[in-house]
């Protein structure tokens, strides 16, 4: 099912947690929605799913305007951020429960819904599990529980809020992998919360990214990973380095340092330009004036990479570079050697971009 | 309406977990004399009375007390209280669930003002609260006119006694279910909601079986609350023998009567109640922490 967001406002008394949200999700997309903490992704998830009213604007599902139909009409499937779990039924109890308060003409047999109950938790490797109550589980076991009971009713839409918040990262990757296995088996249209960027890169077709109540982009993975609308996207999408400085016929300059920033040609004084770790080159002579003199500071190897932390020689900020081993022992550069460093490329904000 | 009235005022039993705070190293004789004088309180003041409540009802032999137990009079106050408690206590669970639910579930305006309205029972005497509906429905009283125009007994009848007992029980199921519906918050019900049920199946899948525990802890509280009330009840009741008398009220007058052996007799059959009333509340108090 497609969902349409139309200029989308809520306040909770005299604070506006979401402010004119419009975003068009396709039929069968898995989409990220991703924030820092409080940017309003559970307050829009709860919209959607009808348990939250909303001030302006309209929602509509393949067409059809539903912002005043009730959440048990709505078909969604909601993965809630702590499970919500009923306490006092079985695992089995759980995920029959959507079936099982259907009313009587809709309502599959008991049989019926044994079978699809089976089937689910055969889905969520729970087959064994199924007499145990949710206090009786652990966090990723609930988890899946929390899926096969919302997957039970054949959701049009499933809204998951932070489904792999509360598991450690070797659980995390793999159910984030299995819901990415899930999605390609079910289709069904899916928006998860996460303030992971690496889990939002890796698993969803196309990614929103929030601030504050307002969208600051969408786009798949690479488009907002590579093409960061915005520095609060660039910085909330991974590692940044960060050099300051006047842009002046498509050049970005402080002192020595000369960059070509061959995309912006009108001037300004303080632009920053922006480059992310893997970006980053060392050389270990001057060769021209587009790299800056650092001392490096603290040298990290973690499998195939290396991590150098640099403190700029002229103007004392610090710089991260990451590098393949191979390279790095190449080389041959040691703590507390000055080297040369020079961001590969370069994304340029004027002042007006941060003020969006 | 000059007998001495009863104000003793059973407040609910707070529970909480028993917890040792603090490795407190009492010396032997310490510990052994707050045991004893605990003890020796408990025995002076609980079971001492308890037994004697027996032993006097019995002191004229076992055939005198099931006479006391079976006369008219008796039997008409037995069966009064329970008819009582029978309408009271479902009253009040609903008006209990309904107000947890009102509070805990939603928010709205002048929801403080309900919680404390709540607990305007606990506040007030008895004897006021009994006086409250004798100034409103008594023969003075600001609906007394219409009342008797209609030819319509409040006050002095079955009506403003279970009125008088509303009033004093109305707490106790609410007290009991608010805190625990507040921490166990509103996300199963959504969870319910967006799974397709209905409100009321919700309710009957998911809130009630939540709360069942602290349910009939509250019901028990009020259940004992109003089998026992003498201060509100005995105010509208009018003490009509064989009427109006609920038990409480028929021991009263039975004493007045220097009838101890029958007096006694009937206070025993309260005894064994408020024991049996004890035992279910600790089995439910103790299901309800388990769970
Ligand atoms: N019921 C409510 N009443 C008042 N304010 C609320 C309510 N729910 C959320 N808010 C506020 O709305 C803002 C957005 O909250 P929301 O829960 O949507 O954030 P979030 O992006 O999901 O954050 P997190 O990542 O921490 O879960 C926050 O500032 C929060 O304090
Ligand atoms: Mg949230």
């Amino acid at each position: 099912m497609g969902i349409q967001i139309k200029n989308v406002s809520k306040s909770f008394g005299s604070v506006k947690v979401l402010k004119d949200i419009s975003v068009d999700i396709k039929s069968g997309e898995l989409i990220a929605l991703l924030g820092p903490s409080g940017s309003g992704k559970t307050t829009l998830l709860r919209i959607l799913a009808g348990l939250e009213g909303l001030d302006e604007g309209t929602i509509l599902f393949d067409g059809e305007d539903i912002t005043n139909v009730s959440p048990k009409e709505r078909k969604i499937g909601f993965v809630f951020q702590h499970y919500a779990l009923f306490r006092h039924m079985n695992v089995f109890e759980n995920v029959a429960y959507g079936l099982k308060v259907r009313p009587r003409k809709t309502r599959p047999s008991k049989k019926e819904i044994e079978r699809k109950v089976n089937e689910l938790l055969s889905l969520v490797k729970l087959e064994n599990f199924q007499d145990r109550y949710p206090s009786q589980l652990s966090g990723g076991q609930r988890q899946r529980v929390a899926l096969a009971r919302a997957l039970a009713v054949e959701p049009k839409v499933l809204l998951l809020d932070e489904p792999f918040g509360a598991l450690d990262a070797k659980v995390r990757k793999e159910l984030r992998r299995w819901l990415r296995q899930l999605h390609n088996e079910f289709h069904v249209t899916s928006i998860f919360v996460t303030h992971d960027q690496e889990e939002a890169l890796d698993v969803a077709d196309r990614i929103i990214v929030m601030n504050n109540g307002k969208i600051e982009q969408i786009g798949t993975p690479d488009e907002v990973y590579e093409n960061p609308k915005s520095p609060f996207v660039y910085d909330f999408l991974g590692n940044v380095n960060i050099f300051r400085g006047r842009l002046q016929n498509g050049k970005l300059k402080q002192g020595q340092f000369e960059i070509n920033a061959p995309h912006y040609l009108d001037s300004h004084d303080d632009a920053v330009g922006y480059a992310r770790p893997h970006d980053i080159l060392i050389e270990k002579e001057q060769v021209d004036n587009e790299t800056v003199p650092a001392k490096i500071s603290f040298i990290h190897i973690v499998g195939p990479t290396a991590r150098i932390e640099l403190k700029r020689e002229d103007n004392g900020e610090y710089l991260e570079a990451e590098l393949p081993k191979e390279q790095f022992k190449n080389l041959q550069i040691q703590k507390g050697e000055v080297v040369y460093v020079r961001p590969k490329q370069l994304k340029v904000f004027i002042p007006e971009d941060f003020s969006i | 309406m000059t007998k001495p009235l009863d104000v003793d005022r059973k407040m609910p039993i707070v529970k909480k977990a028993v917890s040792n705070p603090y490795p407190l190293k009492e010396s032997a004789i310490v510990k052994w004399s707050l045991i004893t004088i605990s003890l020796l309180y408990i025995s002076l003041f609980l079971i001492l009375p308890l037994i004697s409540i027996f032993v006097t009802a019995l002191e004229k032999g076992w055939e005198t007390y099931v006479a006391s137990i079976v006369h008219p009079d008796a039997l008409a106050a037995i069966k009064l209280t329970i008819t009582v408690a029978l309408i009271v206590v479902p009253l009040n669970a609903v008006f209990g669930i309904a107000a947890a639910w009102l509070i805990t579930k939603f928010t709205f305006r002048g929801k403080n003002l309900l919680v404390t309205l709540i607990d305007l029972p606990f506040a007030v005497s008895p004897v006021i609260a009994g006086l409250i509906f004798i100034l409103l429905f008594g023969a003075q009283g600001l609906f007394g006119d219409w009342l008797f125009e209609h030819d319509i007994k409040i006050v002095f009848a079955l009506p403003g006694i279970i009125l008088a007992t509303l009033f004093v029980t109305f707490p106790f199921v609410a007290r009991e279910l608010i805190p625990l519906m507040q921490t166990q918050g509103i996300t199963e019900e959504e969870a319910s909601i967006s799974l397709g049920a209905s409100g009321w199946k919700t309710f009957f899948y998911v809130t009630l079986p939540n709360i069942k525990w602290g349910l009939l802890y509250g019901l028990i509280l009020c259940n004992a609350r109003a089998i026992g009330e003498f201060g509100a009840v005995s105010v509208v009741s009018g003490h009509i023998r064989g009427e109006t008398n609920t038990m409480p009220l028929h021991i009263e007058i039975l004493y007045n009567e220097y009838q101890f052996t029958a007096a006694f007799a009937v206070a025993s059959i309260m005894s064994i109640l408020a024991i049996l009333t004890i035992i279910i509340k600790h089995i439910a108090s103790w299901k309800a922490k388990e769970f």
